[in-house]
């Protein structure tokens, strides 16, 4: 039976396909625009990469690829037997230097591309923290004063620099994960299992 | 102007509505699964739509109970699901009868939730208890029954996933975590996400004996020789071993039943480990990306209300059911034989020969409408 694999054509991309390859799995070549790709018995589905969690949960996709940072903000019901290793980086709140300590303050704004995650971080730290979501830039909200602090995800910390803004603390670290589908990974057991091993010994 | 509200036309989320052919295909799904329940001598209750929000709080789904005061200020909540009610009448009204006793219900329960994968505010479910039986006996026969519910609507390629909430509390140090890092810890096994249980570990200050039997309960899950394998790896947990050789019991009793090829073990399934005592199970099938149903052992709740009596039960989701012999092809429904249309041009006349028609057990279709 054919497994379906939801990837996304993003960030994490590149590391998806050295691994596969490694792994002795199909690829599939630049396909342009094509967005559902049948190879060698595997169906890859290209998506958002947002949309990855959603497509495993659903079953419309056995398999996918997502960074931790989208499942952690997706929340979604999925397995994720695997950490793929490649796409590290960390999820962080971030301000300006010498900004507000949000411990000592009643409340705070902040803004982010994973309001949920945002959210859950300063609710189970007792902080009661009104969440901007934003689609990108979010570096520019503590510098314009639209918000106290952000959390958003930093690979070199580069960005956070030439904006003038400094690290206060990680909530979690992140990396590329393989999510699979409790359905399948039940009902298409044999053929999970192979993906999952394949992946895991290529990965070292 | 059409003279159509438009604002009155519009559905809350969550909620469902069946017409014909789908309520009928509901219907006859419905039909079957609560005859296996009867041939195997459960009995119906049929319970109340609402009750006392006491009854149903404690629960995970307590947050997502619809409860409202009532005239006398007592706080009122629809059922949002049926076993607290069974368990409170079993405990209650049923107390007298000999056990165990063995009750199966079908019918809407209502959760507040926002519609996403396979989850709505309404949901019909059919389900049954099995209170104060010997459990061995008691956990096979609920597993057997469910397997006939999925074998008398034909599912293809059905699969009962089979785990013990007592290993993994079997890993865990007897003086209980904090709840919070109990909880981090039971969600990474639940995702079978190695990296993620030893982050949650870490939080917890667990041996690391303890660290690695958690991380190997994120791989022991697939054929049943997984038991054999847990046996091994979970060696140093007597706790532990104690619920996989009860989870072996169910599995050779299952095995010798010809239902072996339809299990899998998965040490990983730890939802409501609050709830679960016990072995617990889900029925996954290709088609449908989440679990038809499932259940499992609960010996604690019937004390709730005063009773304390071993328990096992499970439910299969209508909706879910449905969903799924659609997916696979398997929902043809049933075909009506065609209705006599009788003239109602002469009304008396008519409904005479209408009623004779339907005597005989004829359709029949009473004056105008044509065609459907």
């Amino acid at each position: 039976m054919s497994l379906t694999l939801a990837l996304s054509k993003g960030r994490l991309l590149p590391g998806a396909e050295a691994l596969f390859r490694r792994a002795g799995l199909p690829f599939p070549q630049d396909e342009g625009r094509r967005l559902i790709v049948p190879l060698d018995g595997l169906r890859f589905l290209f998506v958002k990469d947002t949309d990855v969690p959603t497509y495993v949960e659903y079953g419309v996709a056995d398999c996918g690829v997502a960074g931790r940072d989208v499942l952690l903000e997706s929340g979604s019901d999925v397995y994720e037997p695997l950490d793929l290793g490649f796409g590290r980086c960390r999820m962080v709140v971030a301000g300006l230097p010498g900004g507000l300590d949000y411990r000592k303050s009643a409340s705070l704004r902040v803004a982010s591309k994973y309001p949920r995650l945002a959210a859950a971080h300063f609710q189970a730290r007792g902080v009661s923290a009104e969440v901007v979501k934003l689609a990108g830039s979010v570096e520019l909200a503590p510098v314009l004063g639209l918000a106290d602090c952000i959390v958003d995800l930093v690979e070199t910390g580069r960005t956070l620099d030439e904006n003038g803004l400094t690290v206060i603390e990680e909530v979690a670290a992140c990396s590329a994960r393989l999510v699979v589908n409790p359905a399948s990974f039940h009902a298409r057991r044999q053929a999970v299992t192979a993906l999952v091993q394949k992946l895991e010994e290529a990965r070292g | 102007m059409n003279g159509t509200n438009h604002s009155l036309l519009q559905v809350p989320p969550g909620v469902q509505c069946f017409v014909g052919e789908e309520a009928r295909l509901r219907r006859a799904i419905e039909e079957k699964v609560v005859g296996v329940f009867e041939g195997w001598d459960y009995e119906e209750i049929i319970p109340p739509l609402f009750d006392y929000a006491d009854v149903f709080a404690g629960g995970d789904l307590a947050p997502r109970t619809y409860s409202f005061p009532g005239r006398d200020g007592s706080l009122l909540a629809l059922r949002p699901d049926f076993t607290s009610l069974l368990a409170k009448i079993a405990a209650g009204r049923l107390s007298s009868r000999p056990l165990p006793l063995r009750l199966y219900y079908s019918g809407e329960v209502v959760r507040y939730e926002p519609p996403r994968a396979g989850r709505r505010s309404e949901l019909f479910q059919m389900g049954l208890e099995h209170l104060g039986g010997e459990a061995r006996a008691a956990d096979c026969e609920v597993l057997a029954v469910a397997a006939e519910s999925l074998e008398g609507l034909g599912v293809s390629d059905w699969v009962l996933a089979l785990g013990h909430v007592g290993v993994f509390n079997g890993l865990l140090p007897e003086e209980a975590l904090p709840a919070d890092r109990a909880q981090g810890l039971r969600e990474r096994v639940e995702s079978k996400d190695p990296a993620g249980v030893r982050e949650a570990a870490r939080a917890a200050s667990l041996s690391p004996a303890a660290v690695e039997g958690l991380v190997r309960l994120t791989r022991l899950a697939g054929e049943t020789g997984v038991l054999d394998e847990a046996d091994a790896a979970l060696a140093g947990f007597p706790r532990a071993l104690a619920a996989l050789g009860e989870l072996r019991a169910a599995v050779d009793a299952l095995t010798a039943a010809s239902l072996g090829p339809r299990l899998a073990v998965d040490l990983g399934e730890v939802r409501g480990l609050d709830y679960y005592t016990g072995l617990v199970f889900r029925v996954y099938a290709p088609g449908l990306g989440f679990e038809v149903g499932g259940g499992g052992r609960y010996d604690r709740l019937l004390a709730r209300f005063g009773r304390p009596l071993p328990a096992v039960g499970f439910m299969l989701g209508l909706d879910r059911l449905a969903l799924l012999l659609e997916r696979q092809g398997l929902a043809a429904p049933v075909p009506l034989p065609a209705a006599a249309a009788v003239a109602a041009d002469d009304p008396g006349r008519g409904l005479a020969q209408a009623r004779a028609l339907r005597r005989e057990g004829r359709r029949v279709r009473f004056g105008d409408g044509g065609a459907r």
